[in-house]
């Protein structure tokens, strides 16, 4: 049956650069690439540790269990492994785009399946593309707190990347021996040594173009081109999630304001003056009978200063001076001589982060502050005044502002 | 078997696995509130790229050679090329789309997106153009 016109018919594609070795370069760059996304993406699901409490975002039930507690150190923790998970993710742009082009005319082979086998691979390629469209535009629309798509970003994120993880571990078991075999009979890196005069189409390969153009760009130009374009991505964001100075550098992020940006106002967390005012007290609860103490009884207990990271899930990251009142020391006020979890409540009347449960090893570390200060002066209300969580390595949004009550388990 | 199916058994079993756990994820995602935009969504994420965005830059690269010398292609193509891509990776912050939601939940506001990226880009135009004078002028010059 002869093929329908345009890309059906094999004398349209032109490029010839295009073959099963320069797909096995960018796939391999890719590979690095989306595994520190999917890796960095796991972990902070981990790092919310959804088998605590009202933490879970996704489902309490997930049949994945966390398999380990989430460490308190290095305090950066958590802004590494979120600033890899955007800024990789950034990177991963155009050489996604790059990886798609050099192997598009395979989306037009005619017939369209020629096997049992080909069909369901080509199910399983279908999958794989949607998922990586769907997580890297959700992802690239959320760090940019346009909630366009209108479901929750969590749960959907989560998801697509499950079924981008099993569409993309088939992918590789189907194309891996494929890659090899190219880097075999070209060597994995000779082709880059030809100039733009010396560069010629590779000798076989379904993606090799019957009739070619002449060259216009060298492969190594390719990939120069394509990593001028991941570098542009980078450095328009990197500064926000290194924070300090080199934030006003990231020219296109989201998060360029100097100081110490706030996630969520008061305002839009509903907190009016009178709630954090004279009448605020904090609600200790675990111990034989409940406490409750006032600002003035909490800046009479004893005070640690400790400068920390705090890194949000949306990429971005501050490093700041606190001092307030340990999480241990909190809990022997509360009677509670061996604190297990701790349930942090918000004074906040609504949202899914109102209440935060901590793990038995974040409460026991010593930089666990009940903070009441930043930079040597109180908090800003904007900044969870009267009183605000800061753990080490915690999830930003997990440092609980306006604290209102902590209970304390055995 | 073998003729039959195109392929050996492991090929099967391993897309079977993989297409077990990926329905298992997406039976979860169509559970949950708005999954007809879930949905649409990753449909829309092919056919946006395979259909439009491929189409569009290939037939803007091909306009752009066509009848013009190979030489001067890539000293419009590459920062072009990186312009688009940041328009495309930032396009909420440069079309301030999420700006009501940034100003309600940070207090702050956005401010000379779309500027800083038109500066960037004519930036990257004239290292080109730079560039390729420096080029044409070695060249003519040896």
């Amino acid at each position: 049956m002869r093929p329908p016109p345009g890309p059906f018919r094999p004398g349209f594609w032109r490029s010839p650069l295009r073959g099963p070795w320069m797909t096995a370069v960018l796939g391999s760059i890719l590979l690095v690439l989306v595994g520190i996304v999917a890796l960095t993406g796991f972990l902070s699901h981990a790092a919310y540790q959804p088998d605590l409490g009202r933490n879970a975002l996704v489902d309490p039930d997930l049949p994945f269990t966390t398999f380990f507690d989430w460490p308190t150190g290095p305090s950066w923790l958590y802004a590494l492994t979120q600033g890899l998970h955007v800024n990789a993710g950034l990177v991963a742009i155009p050489v996604l785009l790059a990886k798609l082009w050099s192997v598009i005319p395979r989306l037009f082979q005619w017939p369209p399946v020629r096997s049992a086998a080909e069909g369901i691979e080509r199910a399983a390629i279908a999958l794989l593309v949607a998922s990586t469209g769907f997580l890297f535009a959700t992802g690239v629309a959320n760090m940019q707190y346009w909630y366009v798509f209108r479901f929750d970003f969590v749960k959907a994120h989560y998801y697509a990347a499950v079924v981008f993880v099993a569409a993309l571990a088939v992918h590789l078991v189907v194309k891996v021996p494929v890659a090899l075999r190219a880097y075999r009979s070209r060597g994995v890196l000779a082709p880059l040594r030809a100039g733009l005069a010396e560069t010629r189409p590779e000798p076989d390969g379904d993606t090799v173009a019957a009739a070619p153009d002449p060259p216009t760009v060298s492969r190594r130009g390719l990939l120069a081109a394509v990593g001028a374009g991941s570098a542009a991505l980078l450095v328009a964001n990197a500064g926000q999630s290194v924070g300090g100075p080199l934030r006003s550098v990231a020219f296109l992020a989201p998060r360029r304001e100097g100081g110490f940006p706030v996630n969520k106002t008061a305002a839009g967390a509903n907190i009016t003056d009178a709630m954090a005012g004279a009448g605020y007290r904090l609600v200790l609860r675990g111990g034989r009978e409940e406490l409750a103490l006032t600002l003035d009884d909490l800046r009479a207990l004893p005070q640690a200063t400790h400068t920390l990271t705090l890194g949000c899930v949306e990429g971005w990251s501050t490093r700041q001076t606190w001092t307030g009142v340990p999480l241990a020391e909190l809990a022997r006020r509360a009677g509670v001589g061996d604190p297990g979890e701790l349930v942090v409540g918000s004074l906040q009347p609504a949202g899914v982060l109102r209440q935060a449960t901590l793990a038995r090893g974040q409460v026991a570390d010593s930089r666990s502050l009940l903070a009441l200060q930043v930079s040597g002066a109180d908090l800003s209300l904007d900044h969870g005044y009267p009183a605000r969580i800061i753990v080490p390595g915690l999830p930003g949004v997990h440092n609980t502002k306006w604290v209102g009550a902590l209970e304390f388990r055995a | 078997m073998r003729a039959r199916y195109g392929s050996s058994p492991l090929h099967l079993l391993a897309h079977l696995a993989a297409l077990a756990l990926a329905a298992w994820a997406l039976l979860q995602a169509l559970q949950l509130g708005g999954w007809e935009r879930i949905v649409l969504w990753l449909a829309g994420a092919v056919v946006l790229h395979d259909l439009v965005l491929w189409p569009a830059y290939t037939t803007l690269d091909r306009l752009a050679r066509r009848g013009r010398p190979a030489g001067w292609a890539n000293y419009v193509r590459v920062p072009a090329g990186i312009s688009l891509v940041l328009l495309l990776a930032y396009f909420p912050v440069i079309c301030a789309k999420g700006e009501r939601t940034y100003a309600r939940v940070s207090g702050a506001s956005w401010d000379g997106y779309a500027a800083r990226w038109l500066l960037v880009s004519a930036a990257l135009f004239l290292v080109a153009g730079a560039l390729y004078l420096a080029r044409s002028r070695s060249g003519s010059s040896s």
